[in-house]
C-alpha cells in the first residue's frame, strides 16, 4: 500500500472490474435459481393448464388462460380430498405422538445423559437406517394384529421414522439451555418436574416447534410405509398421487394440481423457517 | 428453603427422575424396533415366502449366500454406489459454487437462499413426477429446449444409461441446495479477520479460496458426504415414481430392490437378509459419524 498512488484512471478501472464481477455474480445467481426452481414452476403452471395444453407441442410455458378445472377434478374424481383429509389426520396425530414422547426422552438424554453413548448410538442408527428395511417385519406384525389399512398403522409406523429424528434434534436444543437456570429453580424449592415444566420447557419451545414442523412435513411427505401398510380405505396424498398414473393416459393436469397442494406445506416451512432448516436437515450437527 | 441434602441423594433422585422421563419414549421405540428387529434377524435364516403356501423352514445362511451370488443384488448395490460416486462430487462442487455466490449478503439474499432450498423439502413423490414430466420425450420441456439447439429428442427414461442420468439429474436438483446451505453455515462461521489478513498479505481471491476457505470448510464437506451417503441408501420414493427401477433393472437401487424382493416377490427370508446387510453398513456409518462429526461439535459446546 505504502508509496503507491492511485490515479483517477486506476480507480475507474477498479470500479469497472468490480461492477463487471458483481453483474456476473448476479447473473449466475439468477440463472441457477431459475434452473432449480424450474421443476416447481413447471408443476405449478401445469396445475392451471387447460385440457390438451399438457400434450401440446411446443410445450406451453405460460398458459393463455388459467383454469381451475384440474383442481376440481383432482379433488373429486381422483380422490384428492380423501387423501388430503387422511394426510392431515395422520400427520397431525403422528406429530403430537412424536413430540410428546420425543420431548421427554430428548430432555432426559440431553440433560441427564440417560443411556449414555449406547442410547445415543442406538437413536442415531435408527435415524440413519433406510425405512424400507423395517417394512417387512412391521408388515407381518401389523398383519397379524389385523391393523393393515387403518389410520393407526400409520400413526405407529411413522413414530419409527420420526421419533429418532425428533429426539436427536430436540436433544441438541435442550443441551443449549444453560444448566444454571435449573439449578436456581431447584434451590428455590421447585421439584424437578416443576422445574422442567416451568423453566426448561418454555425456553425449549422454539426448538420443539421447529422439530414438530419438520416431523409434520416428514409424515405429510411419507410414501413407502403408506404404500405398504394401507390399501384402499386409508390413502394419503402421496398414495393418491402415485395411483393417478394407473389409467391409459396419464392425467398430468390433475397430477400437477394435487402435487401443488402436496408441496405447499413444505414450501411454507422452507420460506418461513429458513433459519432452522440447516439445523434440522443436518440432524442438529450444524447449529446454523 | 435451605435443606440439607447429601449430594449422593441428589444424584440418586436425579437419576430416577431422568429414567422416568425416558421411559415412555423408550418403551415405544423398543416395541417398534426390538421386536421387528429380532423377527427380521430370525426370518433372514428362514426359507420363507408369502407367494406360495410353502411352510417356512430353517435355511441357515442360504439367503445370504444366494444374495451374494445374485447378480441383481450387486446390480442394485452398484447403482447406489454410482449415485454416490457421481452425485456427491457433482453436488458438492455445484453446492460450493452457489454457496460462494450467495455468501456475501445483498438486499433480498435471505429470500433468494430460501427459494433455493425449496427442492430439499418438496414431497419426494412430487419430485419424481416433476422430473417425469420434464423428461417426457414428446411433450417435455427439456427435449424441446434441446431441440432448439438441434439435438434430437432423447427418450430419457427408456434407455438404461440415460435413465440413470435422469435419476442423477433429479438427485442433484434436490440435494445441491442442501450442500449449499450447509456450506453457507460453514462460511458464516469463518472469522472475518482471516480474510482481512490474507488480503493484507496480498493473496489473490483464488489463493484465499484454496489456502484459507477450503481447509476451514473441510469439516462441513465431511458432514455433507456422510449425510448424503446415508440419504442415498434411503432413496426410494422419487426413484420408484420416476423409473420404478427400470427400464428392466437399470436404475434399481438397494432400497428399491429391498422393496421389490419383499413386496413384489414376497420373499420374506431374502428381504430380511438384504435388510440385515444394509443395517450392518448403516451401523458402521453411524459409528464413523459419531467419531468424525458428533464428538467435534460436542467438543465445541464445552
Amino acid at each position: 500500500m505504502s508509496g503507491t498512488v492511485l490515479t483517477q484512471a486506476d480507480i475507474a478501472r477498479r470500479k469497472r472490474i468490480r461492477f463487471l464481477f458483481s453483474t456476473l455474480r448476479f447473473a449466475l445467481i439468477f440463472i441457477s435459481l431459475a434452473i432449480f426452481l424450474f421443476p416447481v414452476y413447471w408443476i405449478a403452471i401445469g396445475a392451471f393448464k387447460g385440457e390438451g395444453e399438457f400434450y401440446h407441442y411446443p410445450p406451453i410455458f405460460w398458459p393463455n388462460h388459467f383454469s381451475f378445472e384440474n383442481f376440481g377434478r383432482a379433488l373429486t374424481v381422483f380422490g384428492g380430498t380423501q387423501g388430503l383429509v387422511n394426510s392431515l389426520i395422520v400427520a397431525v396425530t403422528n406429530t403430537a405422538l412424536v413430540t410428546v414422547f420425543g420431548v421427554l426422552l430428548a430432555y432426559s438424554m440431553g440433560r441427564f445423559k440417560v443411556g449414555g453413548d449406547n442410547l445415543s448410538f442406538f437413536v442415531l442408527s435408527l435415524l440413519f437406517a433406510p425405512p424400507v428395511i423395517a417394512a417387512m417385519p412391521l408388515f407381518l406384525v401389523f398383519k397379524t394384529l389385523r391393523m393393515l389399512d387403518t389410520h393407526q398403522v400409520l400413526f405407529l409406523s411413522y413414530v419409527l421414522i420420526n421419533m429418532p429424528f425428533a429426539v436427536w434434534v430436540m436433544k441438541g436444543f435442550f443441551e443449549d439451555i444453560p444448566k444454571g437456570i435449573e439449578n436456581a429453580a431447584l434451590l428455590d424449592g421447585y421439584s424437578r418436574f416443576q422445574t422442567f415444566l416451568k423453566y426448561v420447557l418454555p425456553l425449549a419451545v422454539p426448538g420443539i416447534v421447529v422439530t414438530a414442523l419438520f416431523v409434520f412435513i416428514f409424515s405429510w411427505n411419507e410414501f413407502l410405509f403408506a404404500l405398504i401398510f394401507t390399501r384402499s380405505k386409508v390413502q394419503t396424498l402421496p398414495i393418491v398421487l402415485a395411483g393417478m398414473t394407473g389409467g391409459h393416459q396419464i392425467p398430468w393436469g390433475e397430477i400437477s394440481a394435487l402435487s401443488l397442494i402436496a408441496i405447499t406445506p413444505g414450501i411454507i416451512l422452507t420460506l418461513f423457517f429458513q433459519k432452522y432448516l440447516v439445523r434440522g436437515l443436518t440432524f442438529g450437527a450444524v447449529k446454523g | 428453603m435451605a435443606r440439607m441434602i447429601r449430594p449422593a441423594t441428589i444424584q440418586e433422585s436425579e437419576k430416577r427422575f431422568a429414567r422416568l422421563l425416558a421411559l415412555p419414549g423408550m418403551i415405544v421405540l423398543i416395541l417398534l424396533v426390538a421386536g421387528p428387529l429380532a423377527y427380521m434377524l430370525f426370518n433372514s435364516f428362514l426359507s420363507k415366502t408369502l407367494a406360495a403356501p410353502i411352510p417356512p423352514h430353517f435355511a441357515w445362511f442360504r439367503n445370504y449366500a444366494d444374495l451374494f451370488s445374485d447378480g441383481r443384488f450387486w446390480n442394485a448395490f452398484f447403482h447406489s454406489m454410482i449415485i454416490m460416486a457421481v452425485g456427491i462430487p457433482v453436488q458438492s462442487v455445484l453446492g460450493l459454487i452457489i454457496a460462494l455466490l450467495l455468501n456475501k449478503k445483498f438486499p433480498g439474499s435471505k429470500i433468494v437462499i430460501a427459494l433455493f432450498l425449496i427442492p430439499v423439502m418438496i414431497t419426494p413423490v412430487v419430485a419424481g413426477f416433476e422430473w417425469k414430466i420434464i423428461l417426457d420425450n414428446r411433450f417435455g420441456p427439456l427435449n424441446y429446449l434441446l431441440g432448439l439447439l438441434n439435438i434430437q429428442p432423447i427418450a430419457w427414461l427408456a434407455k438404461p444409461v440415460s435413465a440413470m442420468i435422469s435419476i442423477l439429474f433429479m438427485d442433484t436438483w434436490q440435494w445441491t441446495p442442501f450442500v449449499t446451505i450447509v456450506l453457507l453455515a460453514g462460511l458464516a462461521a469463518i472469522p472475518k479477520q482471516i480474510y482481512e489478513a490474507s488480503s493484507v498479505d496480498g493473496s489473490s481471491a483464488s489463493e484465499t479460496l484454496w489456502r484459507m476457505t477450503m481447509p476451514l470448510l473441510r469439516p462441513m464437506f465431511m458432514l455433507v458426504v456422510l449425510l448424503r451417503i446415508i440419504f442415498i441408501f434411503k432413496i426410494f420414493d422419487p426413484v420408484q415414481i420416476l423409473t420404478a427401477g427400470g427400464p428392466g433393472m437399470a436404475t434399481e437401487t438397494l432400497s428399491v430392490l429391498t422393496y421389490t424382493i419383499g413386496f413384489k416377490n414376497f420373499n420374506v427370508g431374502m428381504s430380511a437378509a438384504i435388510a440385515v446387510i444394509q443395517l450392518v453398513i448403516i451401523t458402521i456409518i453411524a459409528k464413523i459419524f459419531i467419531a468424525k462429526v458428533m464428538n467435534r461439535t460436542e467438543g465445541r459446546a464445552k
